[in-house]
């Protein structure tokens, strides 16, 4: 490999035979698609079959780093996971903080290819170049903190880094999450997946380094980037100070655009109860960061007093405090601390599940399903012991956990009754605390999004701080393909999406910039833009030979249909006629056929993908 | 660049638990400061974590009875200006300097198998230097402690 950044080669893992496998990244390979997103994104079209089950024994995982892993450079304590999701059945990837990803490399890997499955429990040991097949019977049951730890002692390395699943995953919760230490790679149930393979836990330690290829270019960006960092007040003191809870007064109270009482208005009244300033107040411990992060915005929070006294977890982010706090009408921060520690524990995402909860809240609200169906819990908004109870009943698949563990689309059609009107999610990944009403971008961005109701495919900052008027319908294709080019090569590279704060909410020459001095590549900025929609279309061909066409590009009918009723952002939605505008230039600017949104064989090819095109032909799908 | 310094004063890298975020950038300015590379495994400080709130710090404490020089079966390390330096024509990488240290304060180089610890990096520690938070800091004993 002549590029740096990179180990030049991928560990495969083939659980039924329990046989392990080199998979070689060439200097081609690298170049073309990058690493993490690009990498698994070529894997998984070339290895799974999309028409299978997500826990089909076919189904892989690629456990995946880029080029920053290893290095000291700003969020590069990251690691990458992609599968076919369980959840949208569609491809979907999570990204994670975590020394993991750098362990891998100093292992000597640029990835892990999990396939096959295995017969008992297993855990996986990685150490250099030796691969070990552990049994995991004891482990099976156990929460993911648990887990991490009986590993690292009985491997005797505190060192050791171990991403895990816990009972959810186990039970095939279809949101299933991987822990890795108090981080989750947490939404489309890559966790599920790895439980269908009964892999608990992923150990890996290595010895090696990784270097870039260009120290002095790179010390300078480095520079460079501290600087600049320093200017930007959300980096530089925002983060910092209050972590992503800093949202909810910026989002809930001044633009009143958070999600509440599942999306029956977007402003939560009590909005100063679960606000980042009283976090930082009254329930700050600590702050901690992911690896080689100069922001750390992630706190260690407890309370102190109250009903949910001694609970304690690293975090709740935003999204949490939306999904387990506003979107179920609760007000209650030890409430949301208590159950953003124990869906980490029990291992599941915390936004599908509280936007679940919050779905069936309306759901017994408006009648269709009463307490004979909900286990004789009264399905309340506001009710805090259910949201709590409820996550381990989820993660053991009891009573109505049973239903929850499904998401809020399955868990709409089994309910029927036009429920699935109000099932905030998209293509079946349930929408985040960034609204699709009040900014107009996201509307059109969740519609498109490879992973549905994703704000890492497209992303909202851009809105939120004015640089793309929130409430513009001209200019936000070019905008939400800009974005959604932004957050692909994040996830190639791979880092945190806090960066396009110094880096730009698009691609701009300062991503190509901070990549240069470490792979060595000399990309210019149209090399790195196809690379980004090369990997785009990728994603966009698995979903296509799922079955994901034009019509799934939507939002759920309540967006399309009901403004936000109050605050300040009343009025705003986007009705069907003016997403299918901004439809219309988004296919054409991207290539994709109008009528399908299949990438068509001249984009195709134009992007290096002939044999994607010819797949698609292939499969009838396409000419 | 050495730096001299009296006999009776002593260099100490203290750690602020308080303010640590356990982010790691002084493992990896460590490795790259020594070897042009990065990579945790040949960094002379370690951080681990050991539940959500308590981080422990690992580094050569320079303290009194400096166990690895006794510990030494081929006399390779020796104390001078405030570090415990390795001679590594003499050593023989056998490991017992980092068994004899009770701060876990060495561990061997995985390549090399020489002993890694910390030598305050030419007087300005890059650990001290790039930790954004201000948990690491270089103080001179025993004045520090007054």
């Amino acid at each position: 490999m002549k590029y740096g950044g990179y180990k030049g080669k991928v560990l495969g893992i083939n659980l039924t035979t329990k046989k392990t496998s080199t998979i070689e990244v060439t200097d081609e390979f690298a170049r073309k698609y990058l690493g993490g997103n690009g990498f698994a994104a070529r894997y998984l079209f070339d290895m799974v079959d999309p028409r299978m089950d997500a826990f089909d024994v076919t189904n892989i995982v690629a456990m995946m780093t880029g080029p920053f892993q290893g290095t000291n450079a700003p969020t590069a304590g990251k690691y990458y996971m992609a599968t076919k999701s369980p959840l949208t059945n569609g491809y979907f990837d999570s990204v994670s903080g975590g020394f993991i990803g750098a362990q891998i490399k100093y292992a000597g890997y640029d990835g892990i290819l999990i396939t096959g499955k295995a017969d008992k429990p297993t855990y996986l040991f990685v150490e250099d170049g030796r691969v070990e097949f552990k049994p995991a019977e004891k482990l099976w049951g156990k929460l993911t903190g648990e887990t991490q730890e009986s590993i690292k002692e009985e491997i005797g390395d505190p060192n050791l880094c171990v991403s895990a699943i816990g009972p959810a995953g186990e039970n095939l919760v279809r949101y299933a999450c991987v822990i890795t230490e108090y981080r989750a790679a947490g939404r489309g149930g890559v966790g599920a997946v790895l439980g269908s393979k009964k892999l608990k836990a992923i150990a890996v330690r290595g010895s090696g380094t990784n270097e870039v290829a260009d120290p002095e270019a790179y010390e300078a960006w480095m520079q460079w980037y501290k600087e600049e960092a320093k200017k930007v007040p959300a980096i530089s003191t925002g983060l910092p100070t209050y972590g992503t809870p800093s949202l909810v007064a910026s989002i809930g109270k001044m633009l009143g655009a958070m999600g509440s009482y599942n999306h029956q208005t977007e402003f939560f009244e009590d909005w100063e109860n679960i606000s980042g300033e009283r976090l930082k107040k009254e329930f700050w411990d600590k702050d901690t960061a992911c690896p080689t992060c100069p922001i750390a915005c992630s706190k260690v929070f407890s309370a102190k007093s109250g009903k949910w006294k001694g609970a304690i977890s690293e975090g709740p982010e935003y999204e949490t405090i939306y999904s387990l706090g506003s979107m179920c009408g609760i007000d209650d921060l030890g409430a949301i601390i208590k159950g953003d520690s124990l869906c980490d524990e029990w291992g599941m995402d915390t936004v599908t599940y509280g936007v679940t909860v919050s779905f069936l809240m309306e759901a017994y609200e408006k009648g269709l399903v009463t307490r004979e169906n909900t286990d004789g819990m009264e399905f309340k908004f506001g009710n805090d012991d259910l949201m709590i109870a409820y996550i381990e009943k989820t993660a053991k698949r009891e009573g109505v956990g049973n239903l929850i563990a499904e998401g809020s689309l399955r868990a709409a059609r089994i309910i029927g009754g036009g429920s699935e009107r109000f099932a905030i999610q998209v293509k079946g990944l349930e929408i985040p605390g960034h609204s699709a009403r009040a900014l107009r971008g996201m509307a059109l961005g969740y519609s498109t999004a490879t992973r549905g109701g994703s704000h890492h495919d497209p992303r909202p900052t851009g809105e939120y701080a004015g640089v793309s008027d929130r409430k513009a319908v001209e200019g936000k294709a070019p905008w939400v393909i800009g974005t959604q080019q932004m957050t692909t090569i994040g996830d190639s590279l791979v880092n945190c999406h806090f960066l396009e704060r110094v880096l730009g909410f698009t691609l701009t020459q300062k991503w190509v910039d901070a990549i240069n001095p470490i792979t060595g590549f000399g990309y210019t900025l149209e090399e790195l833009t196809d690379v980004a929609e090369r990997i785009l279309d990728l994603e966009r061909s698995f979903n296509v030979r799922v079955g994901i066409r034009r019509k799934d590009d939507t939002l759920p009918r309540r967006f399309l249909e009901e403004p936000i009723p109050e605050g300040p952002s009343q009025g705003m939605y986007t009705d069907e006629q003016t997403l299918n505008r901004m439809l219309d230039e988004f296919y054409a600017l991207k290539g994709w056929d109008p009528k399908t949104g299949i990438p068509t064989r001249e984009k195709l090819t134009r992007m290096g993908l002939e044999d994607v095109a010819d797949c698609l032909s292939r499969s009838g799908i396409s000419p | 660049m050495t730096v001299v310094v009296a006999q009776e004063k002593k260099p100490l890298i203290r750690f602020d638990l308080k303010k640590c975020a356990f982010c790691k950038i002084c493992e990896l300015s460590c490795s790259k400061y020594h070897y042009k590379k990065f990579g945790d495994s040949i960094s002379r400080i370690t951080i681990i974590r050991k539940g959500p709130l308590m981080f422990k710090y690992f580094i050569c404490t320079r303290c009194e009875k400096r166990f690895c020089i006794p510990a030494c079966p081929t006399k390779a390390l020796s104390y001078k200006d405030g570090n415990i330096v390795v001679d590594p024509k003499l050593c023989n990488s056998c490991g017992d300097c980092v068994k004899a240290c009770p701060f876990k304060g060495i561990k061997l180089h995985p390549e090399t198998k020489l002993p890694l610890i910390c030598d305050l990096c030419d007087g300005d520690p890059s650990c001290v230097k790039d930790c954004p938070k201000g948990a690491l800091s270089l103080v001179w004993l025993p004045e520090a402690r007054k």
